[in-house]
């Protein structure tokens, strides 16, 4: 069976060429969001960033439209020195996947293909269209690098029974959220009391939400980790901001030993009343409410409180760019630009993940304001906030998770680790 | 004439034995090796580099000075004094005794001096050191090889004592245990990352009837690194254990049969008849897996990041991140040289140790 497969793909193939219908151009995909198995092409049936993602690649690619793609491995944790490597080797994906965060890094070393709006244009994205703060997310040095694909912030995930059995839900249904470092430890004493449960888990062991809780509560206060080529970690500010995290795990109402999996599965198990995780959890634990397995029953999605004097919560982008090499292949270039107008056009697929979309247009439309949960965090994109463009942002993220998990998991004093990350800071800008 | 003569040499059918390992050695080590010590002379961005080759800048011993200087050095008494104190006795308490029984040679005088060294000098050394995380990861790095490898060495050579018999049940115990050493790192960190899970994991569910809530095996600051060293022993238990029971073949049945007669017994039998017997073979495994776990990556990176903090974080992991994430190849390239010297050290000491006893 397999080899007549084989030999009548052979022969369709060598008729293919001999009778001169022009061959396909392929393109190498590099993306993370992980993978999705038999993603099939059926966008609107696909839930999750993985399958979502790939389903929208693989409709490209099986389209009458001359291109196919090629999707690389799909991992999270090395993707940037993967991607770094590759292009070191000249062998760089034709599209792929990077973060505003990184687009100072490759941008300033020449990596990445300058985009020219005309060009944009002519394949059918429409720049205008794009919120001023996507805009400036693509942007380095005055010059367009990428097109943008959502905006990305923390959000706090609520299991809203935990939180009536403490009665911290309204009469209209809303949660209570802390509007002080103060009432945010009276608020988790209340849960504890009540259920006995955790009021809130992260992953603060690994990847890094505890520094972008951090981050946050620092532009709550008007204060940043570096302005300039300076490294602000060792403030009062700062040292607020960890005091508080750290009263919920002396006091017991959170757990800094769980890495990712195990507080995304304590949440889902009805172990905590709160998990702070990023726009990308939306559509699964909505999901996950009609699942009899999970305990998560009613779920309630939250802008991230404001603790101190204004609003804030971290947030990044995900955006899409091409290699400088695609200069001297006109032919993928273009077909490059088609597949991200094919991208920018399902704008409002993507952001059934959760996710904030870029275009005026999306965000206007009763489609994307009727997703799930949409209007529980419609603030979030006014208070979503990230780090000026540093060509060493993710050493810096590095130094900043290390120093805060040697606060919270090994016990070294607040002001030395924030003392040291400082220092190191300051060598890194 | 002269052509024919060569042709019958021993120098020619030496080099000819050698050369089809030339020819992989040379440009697939060599040429890397001195391509990487070249790099560490410079100041090299790995994309800056790429995308403009006269980007980088030569600032000749730089990255070393980086890598190891410091300001204020100065040497103390105090730093780790029980473990140097226990470690300088001890060498010279062998010397002596080895100067007493006149069975003293080139690598002995060689192998005390430099080991009187670190535990005198290097190790009292202290100062503002430039990269501070450096000695945090040679620290764990060699914490992680001191635990590994006399653990996994004692393990193979009991589990091979035990399993040196004929027989369905020997053969199949065997196999079971050499059956982890052919696994990737990535599977192995998978399985004991499913061993460790503080919510799901076997321990966890092995725990959770008696009510005890499983330990956090790898966010604990205590524990990571005892983790990661668990699931390093159970992979390379194997490997040890085949060399083990090749080497107790060798050992011939009467002087065990006669060690027996004698009363031999149990732990005196392992320590006075069997590894003396087989010393050779328990010094080559154990400095095969010293050089090989100074390279610890996998485990590091893929169960605990390297963390908590800098908890297990290990050289190889520091050179990784250096070099792809902060770009930094030239540096990455000096800490990789002074690994390869590290290990040369090793590797010294186990071609003196082979070739004492050979003469």
């Amino acid at each position: 069976m397999r080899l007549t497969n084989t030999l009548t793909a052979s022969a369709l193939a060598l008729c293919v060429t001999t009778t001169g219908v022009q061959a396909e151009t392929e393109l190498e995909l590099a993306r993370f969001f992980g993978s999705c198995d038999d993603a099939g092409t059926d966008v609107s049936a696909a839930v999750g960033e993985a399958c979502i993602i790939q389903t929208i690649i693989n409709a490209y690619s099986a389209d009458d439209n001359g291109v196919t793609i090629e999707t690389l491995p799909t991992d999270w944790g090395n993707y940037y020195d993967q991607l770094k490597a590759m292009y070191a080797g000249n062998s760089a994906p034709d599209v792929h996947v990077i973060h505003k965060s990184s687009i100072a890094e490759f941008a300033s070393l020449g990596a990445l293909m300058p985009l020219q709006e005309d060009d944009l244009r002519a394949a059918g994205i429409n720049p205008d269209d794009w919120v001023d703060r996507a805009r400036d997310a693509v942007t380095y040095d005055g010059q367009m690098y990428a097109i943008p694909m959502d905006i990305h912030a923390n959000l706090w995930h609520i299991n809203l029974d935990i939180l009536a059995e403490a009665g911290l839900v309204n009469d209209a249904g809303e949660p209570i959220l802390p509007s002080s470092p103060e009432e945010l430890m009276a608020h988790a004493k209340q849960v504890k009391d009540a259920t006995g449960k955790d009021y809130l888990t992260a992953d603060f062991a690994q990847f890094p939400i505890g520094v972008r809780m951090v981050l946050a509560m620092l532009w709550q206060q008007d204060s940043n980790v570096f302005s300039g080529d300076e490294a602000t970690v060792n403030t009062p500010e700062a040292q607020r901001a960890v005091e508080t995290i750290v009263g919920l795990f002396d006091a017991g109402y959170a757990d800094p030993n769980l890495n990712y999996n195990d507080s995304q599965q304590a949440f889902l198990e009805g172990d905590a009343a709160i998990q702070i995780n990023g726009t990308w959890m939306v559509d699964i634990y909505d999901s996950e409410t009609r699942n009899d397995d999970s305990a998560l029953a009613s779920y309630y999605v939250a802008d991230y409180p404001q603790l101190f004097d204004e609003a804030a919560t971290w947030a990044d982008s995900h955006t899409w760019a091409l290699p400088v090499t695609l200069q001297s292949e006109p032919e993928k270039y273009e077909a490059a630009l088609g597949f991200l107008a094919w991208l920018n056009d399902h704008n409002v697929d993507w952001a059934r993940t959760g996710h904030l979309a870029v275009r005026q247009s999306v965000l206007d439309s009763a489609e994307y304001q009727n997703l799930a949960h949409r209007d529980e965090y419609s603030n979030t994109v006014n208070i979503a906030r990230d780090n000026p463009p540093a060509v060493r942002y993710s050493a810096i993220q590095d130094v900043l998770n290390r120093e805060l998990q040697s606060i919270w998991l090994q016990g070294k004093g607040i002001e030395e680790a924030l003392a040291d990350a400082e220092g190191e800071i300051n060598r890194l800008l | 004439m002269r052509l024919t003569s060569f042709l019958h040499s021993d120098n020619f059918s030496g080099w000819a034995f050698i050369l089809p390992y030339l020819i992989a050695f040379v440009p697939l080590l060599l040429w890397p090796f001195i391509q990487g010590f070249w790099m560490s002379l410079h100041e090299w961005n790995l994309l800056a580099v790429t995308f403009n080759p006269g980007a980088k800048e030569f600032i000749g011993l730089g990255n070393y000075i980086r890598l190891m200087g410091g300001d204020d050095i100065g040497w103390s008494l105090q730093p780790m004094w029980p473990f140097r104190l226990v470690v300088s006795a001890l060498v010279v308490t062998l010397y002596v005794r080895s100067i007493r029984r006149r069975a003293v040679g080139y690598s002995h005088h060689i192998m005390a001096g430099l080991t009187l060294f670190t535990t005198a000098v290097l190790l009292g050394l202290t100062g503002d050191w430039y990269d501070t995380r450096f000695w945090i990861v040679v620290r764990n790095t060699l914490v992680f090889v001191a635990w590994v490898v006399p653990v996994t060495t004692t393990i193979a050579l009991l589990l091979a004592i035990a399993l040196n018999r004929e027989g369905r049940w020997a053969a199949t115990l065997r196999s079971v245990f050499f059956f982890s050493q052919i696994l990737s790192v990535t599977v192995v960190t998978l399985i004991w990352q499913l061993v460790y899970g503080v919510r799901n994991g076997f321990i966890a569910n092995v725990l959770a009837p008696f009510g005890i809530d499983s330990p956090n095996w790898l966010t604990d600051d205590q524990l990571a690194m005892g983790a990661i060293v668990a699931a390093t022993v159970w992979w390379s238990v194997g490997f040890a254990l085949i060399l083990f029971l090749a080497g107790l073949q060798q050992i011939p049945g009467e002087r065990l049969e006669a060690a027996t007669l004698d009363g031999a017994e149990g732990w005196r039998k392992i320590v006075q008849i069997i590894v003396p017997s087989i010393i050779r073979t328990v010094q080559f495994v154990m400095i095969m897996q010293i050089v090989l776990h100074f390279q610890v990556f996998g485990q590091s990176q893929l169960m605990t990041q390297g963390g908590p903090g800098d908890a297990t974080n290990v050289w190889v992991r520091y050179i990784y991140q250096t070099a792809f994430r902060d770009s930094e190849v030239g540096y990455a390239s000096a800490m990789a040289t002074v690994l390869f010297a590290f290990m040369m050290i090793f590797s010294l000491i186990q071609f003196w140790v082979t070739k004492r006893q050979e003469s």
